[in-house]
């Protein structure tokens, strides 16, 4: 019997192909897509029945599953999701700290709530559609690397799996570039090839963070504070610290000849600090919630390493210390950008994945 | 070989249905019944024969059957076209009613009307304590007589009376009785009543409304006489055909064949409440169609028992499926009082025509095994408290 795999369909072109391709290696591929974010407000009258989600990916990753003549299933996480991503999206905003979702998601529900799920089915993996790899040395170690492809590489997100969830989890499109997989999708016939990417957070489809915690906060929980500069002097108000991140430009309502930046956010006392943009680089971080992707990946003492502290930066030449299981030092020897509280901090030693945590603050200069 | 226990989703073809639609079609489909040439006069004969045969199942004129698309249309046009010619404001329902009934409703709702439902109990049935709500505004009265996902009957005859008292005009939704139930004595007191082909192993896409010689009703498709005027469009009629040798078939066979189903349907009933320790069964023991096994499964999903399931070959159902093909819990089982969690774990196996006693036993040994691996693969489920929640 051929092993069978729990593919994650978002119905866009990666999974889609992620699936085609598992599906032509001989696996036997179960399509599943996942319901996780809540549909927007009933418009019309109250007492709704069976809330309708007519969602159009859904019927591409659909139409997919169909092609390539393998089952397929839509299944409902939103609770789960709701629970365990939208609470802590939340409330990290509101505490002043700027959350990454995917993270989280990957985490607790792809590979947490999906694996239940597949033991259920009894599938061997489950496989998606992410840019990253997986790699099973001679000792039976399982190695998460970067994407081939770096510009589309998400190992960032990924870095909560462990030995575990590894042995059982597939990364089909690891050693492509998005040119081959469109190329691929259009060679199998799949309709979506060209679809274009969605950037934006997939329960605030128009990015719009600020509103969206707005909306699922009690208004007690929104602290209103001041704008301060570095030596605490009132520059204005502003109406919620859970609209502003560390290292905002925009939005902050100060007239003023230099660029200002967010420096800091007080969840105590409401004020944020801003500051000029050289204010904003700091020598390291502490980062909680630490995770190795193996428990002997990183040695006692000070380690040099790269990390990376946001998605969308690069990966920056830094030692490590593991302080003890939940948290860790990170410093950079010449100086690290905009430290984001919230933020994953992901450790890399050359292409791999050491591990990462969630960033809990930035070391004073 | 799958087991298929999806029948009030939609019941496999008979063979008697199959063979109707082969010769009718092997003899040309040409010829539409408003025409003048010999193919039009054969196929208004084909026609008027079929409307004669359904006609004879419920001991009814054959002019006071009208063919429809469905079970859905044939609700759309018994509630849409009540209303129309009357200034009364009023619409008497239940909350368990399929969602071709509901539906229709709020739209009315959103255009004025004053809908009523009527409350059920914890086994499905229809609590009527007052039956004042039925009075000279109410327009319609619209109620199903065999509940599709409990299977629970109705005995609709005093909410018959009423409505008749108050001159309202009283349909009831068939669809899932028709060839399990006889329904001759329900006739007595009914303005319309709903069928569906595909429930009784006609084809899909095929259905009526019959319609009370005498009932005011008025059309919701325009455009040409067909069907007394009530239904514009030239008729399907293959399934009409096939339609009408289902029924009939349904009928001469119902009393064998729902002693059968219902053997069968305990047979499972009594297999699985041995194996899976807590199981439930959803509507009364008695007093419900015996084909439908409504059952809440203990500490799994719904949704993953179904998947895991189809995987093993076994096809059985859940709620409604929605746009995309979730599942909802089911409407009927959360307005009997049920929780969202067990609404949640409630699954839908209903049983027919073509149900074997070795699928039953098959399925009795899979079905438990299956729901022990799934238990223990997803322990801890967490459920969304209530629908309402989300939207904050």
């Amino acid at each position: 019997m051929s092993p069978r795999v729990l593919v994650a369909m978002s119905g866009g072109v990666d999974s889609s192909v992620a699936a085609a391709l598992l599906r032509n290696q001989g696996y036997e591929v179960i399509g599943v897509a996942m319901r996780l974010a809540p549909e927007p407000p009933p418009s019309s009258t109250p007492r709704r029945r069976g809330t309708c989600c007519s969602h159009d990916d859904f019927e591409d990753a659909r139409r997919v599953a169909e092609r390539l003549d393998f089952p397929f299933y839509v299944i409902d996480l939103r609770a789960e999701f709701h629970a365990r991503v939208i609470g802590n999206f939340v409330s990290e905003y509101l505490s002043g700290r700027t959350p990454n979702p995917c993270v989280m998601c990957n985490r607790e529900i792809k590979f947490d709530r999906l694996w239940q799920r597949a033991a259920a089915l009894e599938a061997d993996f489950v496989a998606t559609g992410h840019y990253a790899r997986i790699e099973r040395d001679q000792t039976g170690r399982f190695h998460l690397l970067r994407a081939f492809n770096e510009s589309k590489d998400q190992s960032y997100f990924l870095f909560t799996l462990g030995q575990r969830e590894m042995a059982r989890t597939l990364f089909p499109l690891g050693n492509l570039s998005k040119t081959e997989v469109r190329v691929l999708a259009r060679s199998l016939g799949l309709a979506n090839a060209d679809k274009p990417e969605s950037q934006e957070i997939c329960f605030v489809p128009d990015g719009n963070y600020a509103a969206f915690v707005s909306r699922n906060a009690l208004s007690d929980q929104i602290l209103a504070g001041s704008v301060r500069d570095s030596r605490g002097r009132e520059l204005g108000r502003h109406s919620g610290i859970h609209q502003f991140t560390v290292g905002q430009r925009r939005g902050l309502g100060i007239a003023s000849g230099a660029p200002l930046y967010v420096r800091a956010i007080d969840s105590v006392t409401g004020d944020i600090t801003v500051g000029s943009r050289d204010s904003l680089v700091s020598p390291g971080l502490i980062a909680g919630s630490v995770h190795l992707t193996h428990p002997d990946n990183v040695s006692a003492g000070e380690v040099a390493v790269t990390v990376k502290i946001r998605s969308r930066y690069p990966q920056l030449p830094a030692t490590l210390q593991i302080i003890d299981q939940a948290q860790a030092q990170v410093r950079f020897p010449s100086g690290g950008p905009a430290v984001t509280p919230g933020q994953a901090c992901v450790f890399y030693r050359d292409d791999e994945v050491l591990g990462g945590g969630i960033i809990e603050a930035a070391l004073e200069l | 070989m799958r087991i298929y226990f999806d029948y009030n989703a939609g019941a496999p073809l008979r063979p008697a249905a199959r063979e109707a639609m082969a010769e009718f079609t092997s003899a040309g489909t040409e010829g539409n019944p408003a025409a003048v040439h010999f193919s039009g006069q054969r196929a208004r004969r084909l026609l008027e024969q079929a409307r004669s045969d359904i006609a004879a199942l419920i001991q009814a004129p054959p002019r006071s059957i009208v063919f429809t698309s469905g079970g859905t249309e044939s609700n759309n046009l018994a509630i849409f076209g009540s209303v129309q010619k009357t200034t009364r404001r009023c619409i008497v329902t239940s909350a368990i009613e399929h969602s071709s009934i509901l539906a229709p409703i709020e739209e009315l709702e959103r255009r004025g009307f004053n809908p009523i439902q009527l409350p059920a109990d914890r086994d499905g049935k229809l609590v009527v304590r007052n039956l004042d709500v039925i009075d000279q505004n109410t327009a319609l009265v619209s109620l199903g007589i065999a509940n599709a996902e409990v299977g629970t009957i109705q005995d609709l005859r005093p909410i018959a009376q009423a409505a008749r008292r108050a001159g309202a005009i009283f349909h009831i939704d068939a669809a899932q009785a028709a060839g399990r139930i006889p329904l001759v004595p329900a006739m007595s007191g009914c303005d319309l009543m709903t069928l569906s082909a595909h429930k009784l192993g006609g084809p899909a896409g095929i259905g009526a409304l019959y319609v009370r010689p005498g009932c005011s009703l008025a059309p919701q498709l325009l455009g040409g006489p067909q069907e007394a005027g009530l239904r514009a469009g030239t008729p399907n009629l293959c399934g009409i055909v096939g339609f009408a040798a289902a029924a009939r078939n349904a009928m001469a066979s119902m009393d064998a064949e729902q002693q059968r189903t219902a053997m069968l349907a305990q047979r499972l009933l009594r297999r699985l409440e041995m194996a899976v320790d807590g199981l439930r069964l959803n509507g009364p023991r008695e007093g419900r169609i015996a084909n439908t096994l409504n059952l809440t499964f203990p500490e799994v999903l719904g949704e993953s028992l179904l998947i895991a399931l189809d995987l093993e070959g076994i096809e059985i159902s859940m709620g409604s499926a929605c746009a995309a093909g979730a599942v909802e819990p089911s409407h009927v089982l959360l307005a009997m009082g049920r929780s969202a969690a067990e609404a949640r774990s409630s699954v839908r196996l209903s049983l027919g025509w073509n149900t074997t006693t070795e699928e039953v036993e098959r399925a009795a040994g899979i079905i438990p095994l299956v729901w022990r691996r799934v238990a223990a693969a997803e322990p801890e489920t967490s459920l969304p408290p209530s629908d309402a929640e989300w939207w904050q």
